[in-house]
């Protein structure tokens, strides 16, 4: 039997997205985002997200089939991201999969969004993807994850107490005046600034810390910090603080990556989600992992940030791993636990 | 011959038929304002079981958005996956097709202390549904705990094409903060 084709269906914030993967194989990765409704909102609106998902969503359907030069014939499984995310928006995309999968008579596999982030990896390359320390760093989740088998078991080792990484881009962004999203607006006036310039502070590394919250991160004190800076220094050099602040978040998810990696003996590092698209966290993250022997992988940028290949990536690694399907009757959950890779 | 799906999920039930030129073959609902997502494909699998469908129809609402989205997602996906039409229709115009009455108004429950209505003389809607305070709801005779009646949904004629969510989203832009 050749591999499975799977369809992939993502929907947990702005981005209305499908994918399609034969085996490891990527056929299509359409995306659909709402992202500059929002921008003169400084955030993302649920119910425009919503609204967005139900009407992109099956013109992207239709889309990525043609993209991948299929029809919804050959689909064998549909896969779903069932959490967590934002539960108005996840229900679109749920309810167009049970849909489907109905339609069509196949097997559907209601996933867990940050395993999917994870998982997309395994479309990069022909190595096993697990056991691994996955680093995942998006405006939603910053945690850190020991993933015994991407479709059974991971452990949380640690995540934000407070803002997600991406989240604190954002917020920094917008004091600056740079837009949103604010990712990749630092990203690139960083470029051009001294990372060395303003020691802002590193959440959760006093020694104490270490002790007892080693892989937990904190983002809102660096937050108030840049905050301060900019009040207290008007004619501030915006590109210095771009890139002091983008060090002072790199360097403290780094640090407990490998910090994650070594308490673990797993030397294989995967940092996925939409910060992993940030090219000064690619960069640190390639000089640090060399240097203590830890095999780093990164999806592309395209990759990283929120898709419907990941989801229907980790639907086919369920199906060759023989995992059982989801019932076709299940709801959208917010709060998704990590450890729960799929619905059963 | 023309076998339909029904699907409305605009009030505090979701409802699914099988209707067959009129006939109502098989329906089934179950109640919760915040069930529609699992009911729904439950419902339809139960449904559709050695049958073959000819088209979907949807009610487009006007109902709370969450639940509302919830049957024409599913609606649009089962039609693409079959290859066969979706229509989606005004779903108080299926609940008001169980009233045998001169004049008289349809409310659902639009949250937030307010009701989506509209009116009927005759059979016939009077202008587009709306969305207001009960207080400013004004007939003789108001209807405020029906359903849709499915095989009424697949009869209606007059096509939505987009949900009626008669309300803008909540949200202020950052500029007017």
């Amino acid at each position: 039997m050749s591999a499975p084709i799977v369809l992939g269906i993502e929907t947990s914030c702005d981005e209305t997205a499908v994918g399609i993967v034969r085996g490891r194989t990527l056929l299509a990765n359409v995306i659909a985002s709402s992202v500059e409704e929002h921008a003169r909102f400084g955030g993302v609106v649920p119910e425009i997200a919503s609204r967005a998902h139900l009407e992109a969503m099956q013109p992207t359907i239709e889309k990525a089939l043609t993209d991948s030069k299929l029809s919804l014939k050959d689909i064998d499984a549909v896969a779903v991201t069932a959490g967590p995310g934002l539960v108005g928006a996840l229900l679109v995309g749920v309810s167009a999969a049970t849909g489907l999968a109905l339609g069509l008579d196949k097997p559907i596999y209601a996933v867990n969004h940050l395993a999917a982030h994870i998982s997309v990896d395994f479309l990069t390359h022909d190595k096993p993807l697990d056991p691994t320390i996955a680093l995942l760093v998006s405006g939603g989740h910053s945690s850190l994850l020991q993933v015994e088998d991407i479709t059974s078991s991971i452990i949380k080792l640690g995540a934000t107490m407070d803002d997600a990484a991406g989240e604190a881009f954002d917020k920094i962004a917008r004091v600056m005046k740079l837009g949103f999203p604010g990712g990749p607006a630092i990203d690139l006036l960083a470029q051009s600034g001294d990372a060395q310039a303003i020691d802002f502070p590193r959440g959760l590394t006093t020694s104490n810390d270490w002790q007892t919250r080693p892989f937990d991160f904190s983002f809102s004190g660096v937050k108030t910090a840049v905050a301060r800076y900019l009040e207290a220094t008007p004619d501030y050099a915006k590109a210095n603080v771009a890139a002091s602040f983008q060090e002072a978040i790199v360097d403290v998810l780094l640090l407990k990556s490998v910090a994650a990696c070594k308490a673990t003996g797993i030397d294989s590092l995967v940092i996925a989600g939409g910060v992993a698209a940030n090219s000064r966290l690619r960069a640190l993250a390639t000089q640090r992992c060399d240097k203590a022997g830890i095999r780093l992988r990164i999806p592309s940028p395209g990759l990283c940030t929120d898709n419907g290949a990941m989801v229907a990536a980790l639907g086919s690694l369920m199906v060759a791993a023989n995992r059982a399907p989801s019932p076709i009757a299940f709801d959208a959950d917010s709060s998704l636990p990590v450890g729960v890779i799929s619905l059963s | 011959m023309t076998i339909s799906l029904a699907i409305d999920t605009s009030t505090s039930r979701t409802c699914v038929g099988i209707i067959d030129n009129g006939i109502m073959l098989w329906s089934g609902y179950q109640d919760g304002a915040t069930a529609h997502g699992p009911a729904l494909p439950a419902l339809v699998a139960e449904a559709i079981a050695n049958r073959t469908i000819d088209e979907v129809v949807v009610g487009m609402g006007p109902g709370p958005f969450t639940g509302l989205r919830i049957g024409i997602a599913f609606a649009r996906s089962f039609a693409l996956a079959r290859n066969i039409t979706v229509r989606g229709v005004c779903s108080l115009d299926a609940i008001a097709a169980q009233v045998d009455t001169h004049d008289f108004i349809v409310t659902v429950d639009a949250r937030r202390k307010e009701v989506y209505w509209a009116r009927y003389v005759d059979g016939v809607r009077v202008g587009h549904p709306a969305v207001s305070f009960p207080a400013d709801v004004v007939g003789n005779q108001i209807h405020n705990d029906l359903f849709p009646d499915l095989a009424a949904l697949v009869a209606l004629q007059e096509e939505f094409a987009e949900p009626m969510y008669l309300r803008h989203p909540d949200a202020v832009a950052t500029a007017d903060r």
